[in-house]
């Protein structure tokens, strides 16, 4: 569902992203770890067409992002690190404006039922998100994944920030997307989160994918101690 | 497109800015419209009781000598246009009526501007003042941070990843700003209509003039929305793209059409009243003189005159030559004055072409133009009546003059003109030129306006592909 082929980023003389290759199969959650810079954020802007690749192809769903901007937003939600919405409109109107921009109609009623889904709590669907939580906002953004029926879920540190209880319900909610067969590329520092939900997990430092390991073969520790490694071995701190 | 424009009016209508700034714009149309209102029917009851009183004054003078009645005058006036209510264009300070009177050409005099305290330089709060300068500012407060606020909200990455096309969020934004303008401005025109439409003894009311003076409103608000957009755009803070779109208003509004106004007096100066008036004398002086019988082009006139009748004297002539001289006077005084105002008015049309070409420089300048010379209060305008006023002087003089010629006979000084004579001159009227005319004469105008609707509508379009 997510393909990336040797796909380089380059700003100038610094490589941001170094010839990376990966794909995220439905029903798959690839965690991206790696310190700051490490090429997390670029790698999920390419897939958003945010940003161009220096060279490489990315993918989502079969199409090249660069090739179709438009048409493979139809198949993805991205929630970054931290999802702003439209303080002055409700939970439901921002839902509502959302998913008309990906095409998609839905009545007050499916709104609710798909916030409701997300985890969002019945009273604060009519309210103005001004109020809202880090949490609260990002169950809105899952609940914009549900509803437009999303194959790809791209996660730029969703979990940065938030309170434990907050961040577990969010855990929750991804591993029931997963279940109904959606990609994941979660972008996160959190090893602990990481391990807790991911099918693979990939090792990023200074644009490079520097390990790439199936989640179940690997325990906490495990991960904990490879991922330092890399990161003593590049001197990062 | 449409659920970007929903989206943006419901954010709008729920901000307490926006219904501030309209509340108060509000406030200051229904007291320009009070204040034009009682305005125009001042000076039109002014207008049409001059008028009156003027013409019966000359009809109930009783029997005069005709030379004598060209001398004690009448008055033009300048009829109050209904859009004048709307636009008061520079009818403050033009004058609004002529002294008529043998041998001079005299300039519009009683000007609203000379009866007032020097407190009239502050200006007067009209409608048209609220929609060509108060109405941008909306624009501006209502669109500065269109762009700006999704960057600084963090919502525009989220927006982009929906796969909205930029030139639909683009248009979708435009409108949003737009629309509430549009609206307004409609509904300032209709009420306005109505308003006038329920006055008595309206001078040429045209609703069609409404009509165009509210495209041409719109159509700058289309100007002003396009580049609001685009500087928000273009901005990287709201606080930025706020005194970017403030600057532009301003250079645009008030710095742009004063630097056109020196650029084209600088480079086509009107000559002193001084000079102007000693050029006119000195050709009046060579020239003929109608109460002269000695001057030199006096005699010549009359041996011309008495070898085209075959007669020794002018007692001889079929008619009274007195009579006919001072209409040959008035003739050629009246080429004179012909001649100079002419070069007055190529001055006038020079330093209005230079303004109106100077409108690559902001867009305010072609809709000034064309919102006075819609609503009769430009200085073209005025140009017109003083030379409709100018034709009736002359056809008044000859009337008279040929009163004199046909009807009394050489030296009888105390020839009389019957009283009921006096009411068959006809009566001045002055009708302005029709609108498809009016827009004829500012094609160039129009041009500029096209110009400046097509080029930052453009821009527009396509940085909006480049965020």
């Amino acid at each position: 569902m997510i393909t990336i082929q040797n796909i380089t980023k380059k700003y100038g003389d610094f490589t941001a992203v170094n010839n990376l290759s990966f794909n995220v199969k439905e029903g798959e959650i690839l965690c991206l770890l790696g310190a700051n810079g490490a090429g997390k954020s670029t790698t999920i802007n390419m897939l958003l067409n945010f940003t161009n690749p220096s060279s490489g192809t990315a993918e989502i769903n079969g199409l090249d992002v660069v090739k179709n901007p438009i048409k493979t937003k139809e198949f993805l939600t991205y929630i970054p690190e931290n999802l702003m919405l439209y303080p002055t409109l409700t939970a439901i109107e921002n839902l509502d404006y959302f998913t008309k921009l990906s095409g998609k109609k839905f009545d007050t009623s499916e709104l609710q039922l798909y916030l409701t889904e997300a985890g969002l709590q019945e009273e604060a669907h009519n309210k103005r998100v001004k109020t809202f939580s880090k949490g609260m906002r990002q169950k809105v953004g899952i609940a914009l994944a549900i509803a437009k029926e999303s194959k790809v879920l791209l996660l730029d540190e969703p979990t940065s920030g938030l309170d434990p209880k907050s961040s577990n319900e969010f855990m929750e909610l991804l591993t029931k997307m997963k279940n109904e067969g959606v990609a994941i590329l979660m972008a996160t520092h959190d090893l602990f989160r990481a391990k807790e939900v991911s099918t693979h997990i990939g090792i990023m430092c200074s644009g490079v994918l520097e390990n790439h390991l199936n989640t179940p073969e690997v325990s906490l520790k495990e991960l904990e101690t490879i991922y330092l490694d890399i990161m003593n071995f590049k001197n990062v701190s | 497109m449409i659920h970007v424009i929903f989206k943006e009016l419901k954010e709008l209508a729920r901000d307490g800015r926006f219904k501030i700034v309209i509340g108060i714009s509000l406030i200051l149309l229904v007291i320009a419209t009070i204040t034009g209102v009682n305005q125009y029917q001042k000076n039109n009851e002014q207008y049409i009781n001059s008028v009156a009183k003027e013409r019966s004054i000359w009809e109930t003078q009783g029997a005069k000598n005709p030379h004598s009645a060209a001398h004690y005058g009448t008055y033009a006036f300048k009829p109050q246009f209904a859009l004048s209510l709307f636009d008061y264009g520079v009818t403050k300070y033009t004058g609004n009526s002529i002294f008529l009177e043998a041998h001079s050409r005299n300039e519009a005099s009683f000007s609203e501007a000379s009866d007032q305290t020097s407190l009239a330089r502050f200006g007067t709060l009209s409608i048209n003042f609220v929609l060509i300068y108060l109405f941008p500012l909306i624009i501006i407060l209502i669109g500065y941070n269109s762009y700006t606020k999704e960057k600084e909200h963090q919502t525009f990455r989220l927006l982009k990843s929906q796969g909205v096309h930029p030139v639909k969020l683009a248009l979708g934004k435009w409108f949003a700003i737009y629309i509430p303008i549009f609206c307004l401005t409609l509904i300032v025109f209709l009420l306005l209509g109505i308003v006038l439409s329920n006055l008595e003894n309206l001078a040429f009311f045209s609703w069609n003039s409404l009509l165009i003076l509210f495209v041409l409103y719109a159509l700058y608000y289309l100007i002003v929305t396009t580049l609001t957009v685009l500087i928000s755009m273009w901005s990287k803070s709201s606080g930025m793209s706020l005194v970017s779109s403030l600057v532009i208003w301003i250079l645009f509004s008030f710095i742009s059409p004063k630097v056109a106004t020196n650029f084209a007096n600088k480079n086509n100066p009107y000559p002193s009243k001084s000079e102007f008036n000693t050029r006119i004398a000195e050709d009046k002086k060579n020239g003929l003189d109608g109460h002269n019988p000695w001057n030199k082009a006096a005699k010549k006139l009359e041996e011309e005159t008495l070898k085209e009748y075959g007669v020794d004297s002018i007692s001889q002539l079929p008619f009274n030559y007195a009579g006919y001289r001072m209409q040959k006077g008035e003739e050629h005084e009246a080429k004179i004055y012909e001649k100079h105002y002419a070069i007055l008015n190529d001055i006038a049309i020079q330093q209005n072409s230079t303004y109106k070409k100077l409108a690559f420089l902001s867009p305010f300048i072609p809709v000034r133009f064309l919102s006075m010379d819609i609503a009769n209060t430009s200085d073209n305008l005025h140009w017109k009546f003083t030379k409709a006023a100018e034709e009736y002087r002359i056809k008044k003089q000859a009337f008279l003059n040929n009163d004199i010629k046909d009807n009394s006979k050489l030296g009888d000084w105390n020839y009389k003109m019957s009283a009921q004579r006096f009411k068959e001159l006809p009566k001045f009227s002055f009708t302005p030129p029709k609108l498809s005319n009016l827009l004829t004469e500012n094609k160039e105008s129009l041009v500029f306006l096209g110009f400046w609707l097509l080029l930052p509508f453009i821009t527009m379009i396509w940085a909006s592909k480049k965020i």
